[in-house]
């Protein structure tokens, strides 16, 4: 009773533990069966060197542990009288590690949820539970725990002690259980629930396809869910209490035990773990933290390093992880060409990961996950001290960091009165290689991770063989280590390496061939050590027997350690942004002035082409255009003569540079968003910047009627992706018609709708959904002052998408090939009150032209693409031609990563067939794209006043022979072909340093065995065009 | 068509037989194959770029019976040849698609369309000749810029079987055969793993799958090696009757060096493999594709393998490379002296052959070797150079007359003779363009051109 109440007092304050902690051999709530245990566990360890909190040390001290904590620690404690002394002298005492991100305990089966498309077996479908089974924020990982002695014993052997557990199934993942690593029933182990929810972007787990409950089946989607959850949670919230208010009249909000338990989490009160893996899922994690005030803790998968000045500004919390890749295989000139120089810097950057997180001033706890064997744990955190982690920053990151963050520094993390006795017990510094744990204590228990022999043997002995017809003095040198002792034996002169060395307790074995002292086989001795002296028997090879006696001469001296470490390699490159090849170590310089001379300059506007002009840029603007233009001195000049400017060319229809483009599942996905997953390590942006491309409009896929919200982005190569959104993008939104959205290709399919029928019906059927929608918030904001209490609508951000299109507030561009599906649309949207602003591919747009042009589209279309389906076969490379003739807008786009580098002679098509006069043709893939994605007023010509984006090239920009030589965006020179000579030379130097490294160094490598974590992908392929 | 009435007014009325083809198959979209010639033609005035030396200005080039029969400024026209005034236009070789399936595929998603890819590994006596669809759409799209033959391929499978060098006009496959078969088409396995991360397939799953492949191709040409044998012993005292086997009766040629394996293989691997593999089985092969083949000019050189660049429109293989990689591919290969090809290897496409070549021209290569690799070269590699790919006295009549470089987009090509038939140049494209002008002129948005 006297015990319980003094574990009472430990837990006033606290507001986060559901379970009691235990430290008695059962819990007290089971009846004893048999005799009661009732064996002490009072210890005092003494004359140990204890590091109670990082850089907090004690010498000599003592620490008395009483059942669960620590009862007392310092340099003069006075040992209780009922303790049990320790002698620790040499060695070390550290707090017990914490691994916040773990799945210790949890279920490991990866079965499929869900399945068929009727419904079936489960397990989200009993109770209450979310529509989505990837949100399994109700979920309880005390209640799913199990221990695993095993396990658990693998991780004590690392130094940890404590765990935070998650299943590893879901995008919301359900509350974490705080386990201690001992022996027990679960309810001794399980500390703590409800401390923080976990997350990812990884639901990692896969329904049948065709079955509603699939979404999200990419980044993207997943993203998505994250955002209409946590609105879903503030509007649950709000709802009940609205109607708990007055629940007469009303109809009852629904029971979603999921947005109930995140009710906490969505307030910020308590912490959520997402997560994450590369440094732009780190980035994309806390753009959500921000977005909805999350208090959030961001797992790391090793990259953090690539974006370290963006997650520092963001001030984000991160769980490194210390999966430091082998080293790639470069054995061949052939097997090199397959590696890349960023996987080849990551090799050489990723165990000084952690110590650059720390430089950077930025807060990490350390995570054993992703290490395919946790047994490398210790081994890649030595590394990472050696690569620059400070030690003391190494322990915080595993002790007082994690426990500080559960809001259990009074418990954990530090070796003070009172905390609870989860400590390790070493031989030595824990970030020196040789170090050995040797004990762990959790709740007070003992665990013994080496077996260390009581007795040390060691020493110089004086020897004597007492044989009946001689006798033989000498000496016996004991050495090696504790637990495996070397002999060597010094007979008559002679010196003898002992053939085999067994040491238990004071038992000493030793065995060594006689010949060098004239006795033919192997003499064995065993012997009993007493204080100095031991004495014992042999037996000569004939099997007479002998006594013998060795007295303690001498104490036995470690070697001086030889320097057996290597020598220290840090990393060899700076990190540049994208890292990797042709990435750079900062954005390009802004010069205040820029005069471009002597060019012809195809303007894309009211001046035509202007031959022998100049171009004049004033802080990334153009600040005039025309001939003979002076410019201050300090102007940076460029000579263009014989060359030729035109504006940057824009792209209105790419998938370049993001990490997913289909969110494929529903038929509707307007709620998803290119912008949240942009991917600015995208090679194709330095590839298309080489073609004289300055934007891209990167458009959701074409898998549904209705796709997701788009992204302009500027080419701004270098920058990370909220660098690449164009500031004055106006809002955008995919739409797609035909054999895509009807599945033509899938031979099963069993989503509506299934024919052009069908996806007419669809679209208005959702725009009407929509119109009601806006029609229900309107009807609530106008009653809400009279009735307070009324049930709020639900926000429904697939929906309001729509509604912004209705408002004009975002554009459509849709997908669409054939007349009679253009026209439905068209119709559709007359009817509806909507426009389509921007028909992309529409390679019947010819037959249409009128129609398109009163209802006021414009079309985007390929140049000539044709016959690669079966509803393109009437597509015409006259379609431009002919659309621009009868009055649209028309854009030429690429839909493809490498066409995007020659949109210029995409243009010439327009002249090749169908006549369109040059400069005008020219337009078809500068202002006029510029005009469809509603951005003309900033970019898309060189006129005053607009972004100074624009290419020199060597010829006509239209001619197949001319090159780009420089692209300018923001008056930022991006590329440069000379520099880009510079570029691919030092790739080359780089990698072979690289290569040379790993082959003069291979056994320098983790013991984890693999390449790394790879960054979050999307899940499906994209499917384009 | 709207350029051929511009430039050509005169002629059509010269040529009244050929005007009312060209108008009849516009209006039903589809070109009626022209009759083999049967007048002599003297083109007046031009530049002709013979590729077989420089080019003559102010030149006649004079053909009959499908042959080139004098090339010159002093060539007399025989009074009873159509004259036709040329002044300021050029006259080049009909340009050749080396890699192609025109013929063997309509439309690319619609599998029913598709005849290029049959059954198994191991198919070398499948020939692509027998299902060429002469009445393809998509022939008088490629040749109405100039593209005149092409090779077509089957594709699958690792021995595909064998392609077939295609006049792009012809009632019937056998009229449009120029020179069957040209190649056997082999498709290297895949020699370094995916690793990209949507790849699921298991590393040593993909070694397996290798392993097993590189086995049924050697197994292959083992068989067929041991058929040779019984073949040629056949007669002999003590061997008995061997039945026929389709399969390695197609190979023969093959395993005598008579007809060239194409060896479908970019990676460096896979050109290593395939070159230490054919040296081996002492074959003769062609690489095709062949992104990584500047990584072993001089291998190729000392081998004398010629390449054909499966294009020059594409990205680089790899993250590391230079953008301009593959543009710049072709002058490698032609400063290191290997014999090379530039194809655009597709379908729907094929009309855009001369712009890979003048993007390897933008970045180096000199123009008239770009204008060679999509003419006279490939007419090298297909051992066909004593017909075509230079305009030369004796050669076939297989030329384009354009207003330019056809390596500029801004050109067009106004005249294609195949043989010395001239080829109606109208197509789908042109037909619906014109029809759907109609539209509009009915309609008041477009204002109709003088013939309209």
């Amino acid at each position: 009773m006297r015990k319980n109440l003094q574990k009472m007092a430990l837990f006033l304050g606290s507001t986060t533990l559901a379970m009691a902690l235990l430290t008695s051999a059962h819990g007290q709530t089971m009846p004893v069966v048999g005799i009661h245990e009732n064996t002490p566990n009072v210890v005092a360890l003494t004359n140990a060197k204890v590091v109670v909190a990082p850089g907090q040390v004690i010498e000599n001290a003592t620490l008395v542990v009483r059942d669960g904590y620590i009862a007392a620690v310092g340099a003069n404690v006075a040992i209780p009288a009922d303790a049990v002394r320790k002698d620790l002298s040499g060695k070390v005492i550290y707090a017990g590690l914490i691994d916040v991100f773990s799945n210790y305990g949890m279920p490991k089966e990866r079965s499929q949820r869900s399945s068929g498309q009727n419904g079936g077996s489960s397990d989200s479908e009993a109770g209450p539970a979310h529509w989505n089974p990837a949100v399994l924020a109700e979920k309880n990982a005390a209640e799913m725990f199990k221990p695993d002695d095993k396990t658990a014993e693998t991780l004590r052997k690392q130094g940890f002690t404590t765990v935070l557990s998650f299943q590893d199934k879901g995008v919301f993942r359900g509350n974490g259980a705080l386990a201690f690593l001992g022996k027990g029933d679960p309810g001794e182990l399980i500390y703590a629930s409800g401390i923080a929810q976990g997350m990812s972007f990884n639901k990692n787990f896969r329904t049948r396809n065709g079955d509603y409950r699939d979404y999200p089946n990419s980044l993207m989607g997943v993203i998505a869910l994250i955002r209409q959850t946590y609105l879903d949670t503030k509007w649950y919230e709000n709802a009940w209490k609205a109607y708990r208010a007055a629940p007469a009249g009303q109809d009852a909000p629904e029971t979603n035990l999921a947005l109930q338990a995140l009710q906490p989490y969505a307030s910020g009160a308590k912490p959520v773990l997402m997560e994450a893996s590369d440094h732009l899922s780190i980035l994309r994690a806390v753009r959500l933290a921000d977005e909805f005030n999350l208090k959030m803790w961001i797992v790391d998968g090793g990259y953090a390093y690539r974006r370290l000045n963006e997650i520092k500004a963001a001030g984000a919390k991160l769980i490194t992880t210390l999966d430091f890749p082998d080293a790639p295989d470069v054995g061949t000139i052939e097997d090199e060409s397959t590696v890349e120089l960023n996987e080849l810097k990551h090799w050489d950057i990723a165990p000084e990961n952690p110590g650059r997180l720390a430089k950077a001033g930025i807060e990490f706890a350390i995570s054993a996950a992703g290490l395919e064997k946790p047994n490398a744990f210790l081994g890649n955190l030595r590394t990472a001290v050696k690569r620059g982690l400070a030690a003391d920053q190494a322990l915080a990151a595993l002790t007082t960091v994690p426990a500080s963050w559960l809001g259990l520094s009074n418990r954990l993390g530090t070796l003070q009165n009172g905390k609870i006795a989860n400590f390790i017990v070493t031989d030595g510094d824990l970030f020196d290689a040789d170090t050995n744990i040797l004990d762990s204590y959790i709740s007070g228990k003992h665990y013994e991770i080496a077996d260390e022999p009581e007795v040390d043997v060691r020493g110089t002995y004086t020897l004597t063989l007492i044989a009946e017809a001689r006798e033989d003095t000498g000496a016996v040198i004991l050495a090696g280590t504790i637990s495996k002792p070397t002999a060597e034996l010094r007979i008559n002169g002679a010196k003898i390496k002992a053939k085999s060395v067994e040491v238990s307790g004071g038992q000493v074995a030793i065995s060594f061939a006689g010949d060098s002292i004239g006795i033919d086989g192997v003499i064995r001795l065993t012997g009993l050590l007493d204080g100095e002296h031991i004495s014992g028997r042999g037996v000569w090879a004939d099997g007479s027997a002998f006594a013998w006696t060795a007295t303690f001469a001498d104490a036995f001296k470690e070697k001086a350690k030889k320097d057996r470490e290597k020598p220290i390699k840090m990393a060899e490159f700076p990190v540049v942004y994208p890292e990797g090849a042709f990435g750079r170590s900062a954005p390009p310089e802004q010069p205040e002035v820029v005069l471009v001379k002597n060019a012809t300059i195809w303007t894309s506007g009211p001046d035509g082409i202007l031959e022998k002009a100049d171009l004049l840029v004033r802080k990334g603007k153009i600040a005039e255009v025309g001939e003979n233009i002076e410019a201050p001195n300090s102007a940076l000049v460029i000579d263009a003569k014989g060359k030729h400017i035109s504006p940057g060319l824009i792209d209105a229809h790419s998938h370049i540079a993001a990490a997913a483009i289909n969110e494929g599942t529903h038929a509707i996905t307007s709620e998803v968003r290119i912008g949240d997953v942009i991917d600015s390590d995208n090679i194709h942006i330095y590839r298309q910047l080489a073609g004289g491309l300055t934007m891209a409009n990167i458009l959701h896929g074409s898998a549904n009627p209705i796709g997701g919200q788009i992204q302009a982005i500027k080419l701004r190569w270098g920058a990370a992706p909220e660098g690449l959104k164009y500031e004055n993008a106006f809002n955008g939104i995919k739409f797609a018609l035909g054999e895509n959205v009807k599945r033509s290709r899938a031979s099963n399919n069993t989503r509506y709708p299934n024919t052009r029928m069908g996806v007419e019906q669809f679209i208005r059927d959702q725009f009407q959904a929509a119109k009601d929608y806006r029609d229900e918030w309107t009807i609530y904001n106008g009653s809400k002052k009279k009735s307070p209490n009324m049930v709020p609508p639900r926000r429904n951000l697939r929906l309001e998408a729509l509604v912004e299109i209705m408002d004009d507030e975002r554009q459509i561009h849709c997908h669409s090939y054939r007349q009679d599906e253009i026209l439905a649309l068209i119709r559709v949207a007359d009817e509806m009150g909507f426009k389509v602003d921007v028909f992309t591919h529409i390679l019947e747009g010819y037959k249409v032209a009128d129609d398109m042009k009163k209802h006021g589209s414009m079309a985007s279309t390929f140049s000539d693409w044709w016959a690669y389906k079966f509803e393109v076969y009437d597509a015409i490379p006259f379609n431009g031609a002919l659309m621009n003739e009868v009055g649209l807008l028309v854009s030429f786009n690429s839909d493809d990563a490498e066409l995007a580098r020659r949109m210029n002679t995409e243009a010439t098509k327009a002249v090749k067939y169908g006549g369109v006069e040059e400069a005008e043709a020219l337009k078809f893939v500068t202002i006029n794209p510029a005009k469809q994605m509603r951005i003309e007023k900033y970019v898309g010509s060189l006129e005053v006043g607009k972004d100074a984006d624009f290419v020199i090239w060597n010829g006509s920009p239209l001619s197949t022979l001319s090159r780009c030589e420089q692209t300018w965006i923001d008056g930022r020179k991006y590329f440069d072909i000379e520099e880009d000579k510079a570029m691919q030379e030092q790739v080359a130097r780089q990698r072979a340093a690289l290569v040379q490294k790993i082959l003069n160094d291979k056994s320098d490598k983790p013991a984890n065995g693999r390449r790394g974590p790879r960054p979050t992908t999307p899940i499906t392929m994209p499917e384009t065009e | 068509m709207q350029h051929k009435i511009k430039h050509f007014g005169c002629l059509l009325i010269l040529m009244g037989v050929v005007c009312i083809a060209v108008i009849a198959s516009a209006q039903n979209s589809a070109q009626i194959p022209t009759p083999p010639q049967a007048k002599a033609v003297a083109l007046v005035g031009g530049t002709v770029h013979t590729l077989s030396g420089p080019a003559i200005e102010n030149a006649t080039i004079l053909f009959d019976n499908g042959k080139i029969v004098a090339i010159g400024s002093n060539v007399t026209v025989p009074a009873d040849a159509v004259s036709l005034s040329i002044a300021g236009k050029h006259v080049y070789p009909s340009i050749i698609e080396m890699v192609s399936n025109l013929g063997l595929i309509e439309v690319d998603a619609v599998n029913a369309s598709a005849d290029y890819a049959e059954l198994g590994d191991i198919n070398p006596n499948v020939r692509a000749e027998v299902a060429i669809n002469p009445d393809s759409e998509l022939l008088p799209v490629a040749r109405a810029n100039g593209i005149g033959m092409a090779v077509s391929l089957p594709r699958s499978g690792l021995i595909s079987g064998k392609g077939a060098l295609i006049q792009l006009d012809g009632w019937t496959w056998e009229d449009m055969a120029l020179k069957a078969p040209v190649c056997m088409v082999l498709n290297w396995p895949r020699m370094t793993n995916f690793n990209s991360p949507w790849v699921r397939v298991s590393p040593e799953q993909q070694k397996r799958r290798r392993e097993e492949q590189l086995k049924a191709l050697s197994g292959a040409f083992e068989q067929a090696r041991a058929y040779q044998k019984a073949k040629e012993a056949a007669g002999e005292s003590g061997v008995p009757f061997h039945a026929v086997d389709a399969r390695w009766e197609a190979m023969m040629p093959v395993l005598k060096g008579e007809l060239p394996l194409w060896v479908n293989a970019s990676e460096i691997k896979q050109i290593l493999a395939a070159v230490d593999w054919a040296t081996r089985e002492n074959v003769k092969i062609v690489l095709n594709g062949a992104a990584d083949a500047y990584m072993v000019t001089d291998l190729l050189k000392s081998k004398n393998i010629p390449v054909i660049v499966g294009g020059v429109l594409n990205l680089p293989s790899r993250r590391d490379e230079g953008f301009d990689s593959p543009f710049a591919l072709p002058l490698k290969l032609y400063e290191a002296g290997v014999k090379f090809a530039i194809a655009g290897g597709g379908s729907w496409d094929v009309r855009n052959l001369p712009y890979h070549a003048a993007k390897a021209a933008s970045y180096g290569l000199p123009v008239e070797e770009a204008i060679k690799s999509i003419t006279l070269y490939p007419a090298q590699i297909l051992g066909i150079d004593d017909r075509i790919g230079t305009l030369e006295a004796g050669k076939d009549a297989s030329l384009i007359v354009t207003d330019g470089n056809p390596l500029e987009l801004t050109t067009h090509v106004e005249k294609l003779y195949l043989q010395g038939r001239d080829i109606d140049l109208n197509n789908k494209h042109k037909a619906l363009y014109k029809k759907y002008r109609q539209k509009y002129i009915q309609r008041g948005h477009v204002a109709p051109t003088d013939s309209e």
